[in-house]
């Protein structure tokens, strides 16, 4: 196995891994939108409404720990 | 909810727009010294023959590229930083004493960096690697600024009430880590003074890789400096300023998300198409070559998801130079991304590389895109920050003409140069011996090189109304209300 | 899933961190060492050689001028043979270039002489009507700085381990081996040696007298490097 096989098995099994993921990704943001759980164009209005007095589009609970 | 500080704090953000003006001119203002120094080459003893060594294209060059990337554009992205940053995530840096000491501290930091910068190049202390050549001390600078950026950014979300990120600031944190990990592995290097034990200059350093390797290195680097430095973080700014300039929310948030992901991933392979046909494996060439034109799809999603958020109000375009500066931008930004990936095919390649025709692309994305955001952008933050309207619009107007003219001087004259010599190096006779002498393909090239001098010219001339627009507009604009500042940027006659 | 990582900005760096290094590791990572191999007939350089590869460095020679032959018929008829990747082994940095607005030197050494050099250097139009080079006339009064080139040469030898003092194989199978003075004061000598070669064959007055003093210009460094360009 020398490294120029291992490279090619890296960059293949590393392609499929993404298109996977990417297609997955778009699946999941339109089946999402369609199934009502999240609508993800109501983040768009960030940056309009974006006022310090605005309502934000999702308020951070307090029970939601703030991640650094 | 507690009682919130009125008002966002601009005061580290109108810094940066300062630096960002200032070091734009000086930037481009030695690039145009540098275009009439190729058409002309009397001009490279400007200031007479004794001081020949500071005023000659050897010496200018390398101070061009680092005063508009790490002066002119970095500066845009702090700037943008501290005002996009605050507004999307709904929290002010006044809310965070630490923050804002340690944003000035990032200004102090950035000025000390760009002088020493300034001066070390103009003295031929170069590690001569492209957009990395400044030596280790230096490096170890940029590297401090970089990490308190990261702290800010990393710190603005801490103390966020907006749940969930916008768009944007998943651009400025790849701009922060891709930046971070390229500019670290390019610039580890060996000082010599330790290693022999103080012997000779204490700044010199020797690279840590070698031939090949260093070529690889450093081109994976230098392709992705253009990635993570001119695309990622002005993708950032026109997904805030464009929406909210023109009201319009982005036309699809899902294919931002999509186009992010596809960006981050595919960029980074991309770097080998600065090495076509040399000694680098053919299979990285090959895989350069290939990524370089699967990159076209990430990159035209963000900026058809751009143009598309002008949809029903492509009227805006005519009446808000504003909204010209950034469609413009958005459609020289599919400009540049579609010729880039003409240019790393293989067989294109071997025709383009080492010629003018590169310098046009450089250019056509540099100016038209990167240039074009970041003045629209601090057009559109001026009144939110200094309170006033902007001075004047036929200003502006005129400036974008000037601007838009210069550009397309520019990449058409590089154009035409490029296969030129392309063409020229390449022509045999009919006896099979080279048709061209070198120095044919150089004379030949006069009136282009002085076109691309006259495109430069009109470019800085138009940087020099920017500045004075934005001067008068902080000085003697007329006051303005939070009402007026909704969306459409107000402006003056 | 991704839901998630958009609400965790922590856990969304590092896959931005993933997903941007990956390209790194595959590409970069596994050919390094087999790739700095030295092809035979490389030699690392010599004190003068190096003060002048700084030299062309310190005037960012490389954003004009490349190093590297690609392998087309129009490169090999006007530059010579195409580059290997092993006659690069001892380059540390890399001086290939991305632009050229003037030719390609990397086997500079093969067809120009010191005097062609020396006229060229202190009035590029003069010697090349239509160049559009500018002229180097402070090269022929700046010093070299031969100390920081010997410090480079003790750097290399220590960490990379070039192969200085060692019996290096050439191409007509005979055996070269490239000195590395033990000391500062040995290694400007061996320069200084090297130069009084080169200035020989120049003709301005300065640069002779200074070499005879024992300074070495600039010049003699850069032309040292550019003859040895083969």
């Amino acid at each position: 196995m020398d490294i120029a096989t291992l490279q090619a098995y890296g960059y293949f099994f590393l392609t499929a891994f993404l298109v996977v993921v990417l297609y997955g990704y778009i699946y999941h943001l339109y089946s999402a939108e369609k199934k009502g759980t999240r609508d993800y164009e109501k983040y768009g209005n960030i940056a309009l409404h974006d006022d310090i007095s605005d309502q934000p589009i999702e308020e951070i609970s307090k029970t939601d720990e703030i991640k650094k | 909810m507690e009682n919130r500080p009125l008002e966002y704090d601009y005061t580290v953000a109108k810094m940066f727009m300062l630096t960002t003006v200032v070091l734009g001119i000086v930037g481009m203002l030695v690039g145009v010294i540098l275009a009439w120094e190729l058409a002309f080459p009397a001009v490279n003893t400007i200031a007479g023959s004794g001081l020949a060594e500071y005023t000659n294209f050897s010496r200018l060059r390398p101070l061009h590229t680092d005063a508009v990337i790490f002066g002119f554009t970095v500066s845009g992205i702090f700037a943008t930083w501290y005002y996009v940053g605050q507004r999307v995530l709904k929290v002010s840096m006044a809310e965070s004493k630490f923050l804002m000491a340690l944003g000035k501290l990032h200004f102090v930091l950035y000025i000390l960096l760009v002088a020493s910068v300034v001066g070390s190049l103009l003295l031929g202390i170069t590690t001569s690697k492209e957009y990395a050549e400044f030596e280790w001390p230096i490096d170890i600078a940029v590297v401090v600024v970089w990490v308190i950026w990261g702290m800010q950014i990393f710190g603005l979300i801490g103390i966020r009430r907006e749940k969930s990120l916008y768009i944007s600031i998943w651009y400025y944190i790849a701009t922060f880590l891709g930046v971070a990990m390229l500019y670290l592995f390019n610039n580890m290097e060996v000082p010599t003074y330790f290693v022999s034990g103080g012997i000779g200059a204490w700044y010199h350093s020797v690279s840590m890789y070698s031939g090949t390797n260093d070529a690889l290195v450093q081109w994976w680097y230098g392709h992705n400096a253009v990635a993570f430095g001119f695309t990622v973080p002005i993708v950032a700014m026109i997904y805030y300023f464009l929406p909210k300039e023109s009201g319009q929310a982005v036309y699809s948030y899902k294919l931002s998300l999509l186009a992010f992901w596809g960006l981050m991933f595919v960029y980074l392979w991309a770097g080998g198409h600065h090495l076509l046909f040399s000694t680098v494996p053919d299979w990285m060439q090959t895989m350069g070559s290939v990524f370089s034109v699967v990159l076209i799809l990430p990159s035209w999603g963000s900026a058809i998801n751009m143009l598309l958020t002008m949809k029903g109000e492509w009227q805006q375009v005519a009446s808000s130079p504003l909204i010209k500066f950034m469609i413009l931008a958005s459609t020289f930004y599919m400009f540049s991304t579609l010729e880039g990936p003409i240019q790393a095919i293989k067989s294109v390649n071997a025709l383009a590389h080492f010629t003018d025709w590169i310098v046009g692309h450089v250019h056509d994305g540099v100016l038209g895109w990167v240039a074009f955001m970041i003045m629209a952008a601090l057009f559109h933050m001026a009144p939110r920050v200094f309170k006033r309207e902007i001075y004047s619009k036929s200003l502006m107007n005129t400036q974008f003409w000037i601007q838009t003219l210069g550009v397309v001087l520019y990449f058409t004259s590089m154009w035409i140069a490029g296969i030129t010599q392309g063409m020229m190096w390449r022509a045999h006779d009919e006896f099979g011996n080279l048709a061209y002498s070198f120095i044919d393909t150089v004379t030949v090239l006069h009136p282009y090189y002085t076109i691309r001098a006259v495109g430069g010219t009109l470019y800085l001339v138009g940087m020099f109304l920017f500045a004075y627009n934005m001067y008068k507009t902080m000085t003697s604009g007329r006051r303005v209300e939070e009402s007026e500042l909704q969306s459409a940027s107000p402006m003056g006659a | 899933m991704f839901h998630w990582l958009e609400k965790n900005p922590f856990f969304f760096a590092v896959a931005v961190f993933v997903v941007i290094a990956f390209a790194g590791l595959i590409e970069i990572l596994p050919n390094f060492a087999q790739a700095s191999r030295p092809v035979i007939g490389t030699k690392p350089y010599t004190t003068l050689e190096l003060a002048g590869r700084h030299v062309y460095i310190k005037n960012s020679c490389n954003a004009c001028h490349s190093q590297l032959v690609r392998p087309f018929k129009s490169e090999t008829d006007r530059y010579g043979h195409y580059s290997l990747s092993g006659e690069y082994a001892y380059d540390r940095p890399f001086l290939w270039g991305s632009k050229r607005t003037g030719p390609d030197l990397m086997r500079v050494g093969n067809y120009r002489t010191t005097d062609w050099h020396e006229n060229h250097m202190k009035d590029p139009a003069a010697v090349v009507p239509g160049s559009i080079m500018p002229a180097y006339g402070w090269m022929f009064k700046n010093k070299a700085d031969v100390d920081t080139a010997y410090a480079e040469q003790v750097t290399v030898n220590k960490v990379f381990k070039t192969p200085y003092n060692a019996e290096l194989p050439m191409a007509d199978g005979s055996k070269v081996k490239v000195a590395l003075a033990d000391s500062v004061e040995a290694a400007r000598a061996s320069a200084l040696e090297e130069a009084k070669v080169i200035a020989a064959d120049m003709k301005d007055q300065d640069v002779k007298d200074a070499v005879a003093k024992g300074e070495i210009p600039e010049i003699v460094a850069l032309i040292a490097y550019l003859n040895s360009l083969k």
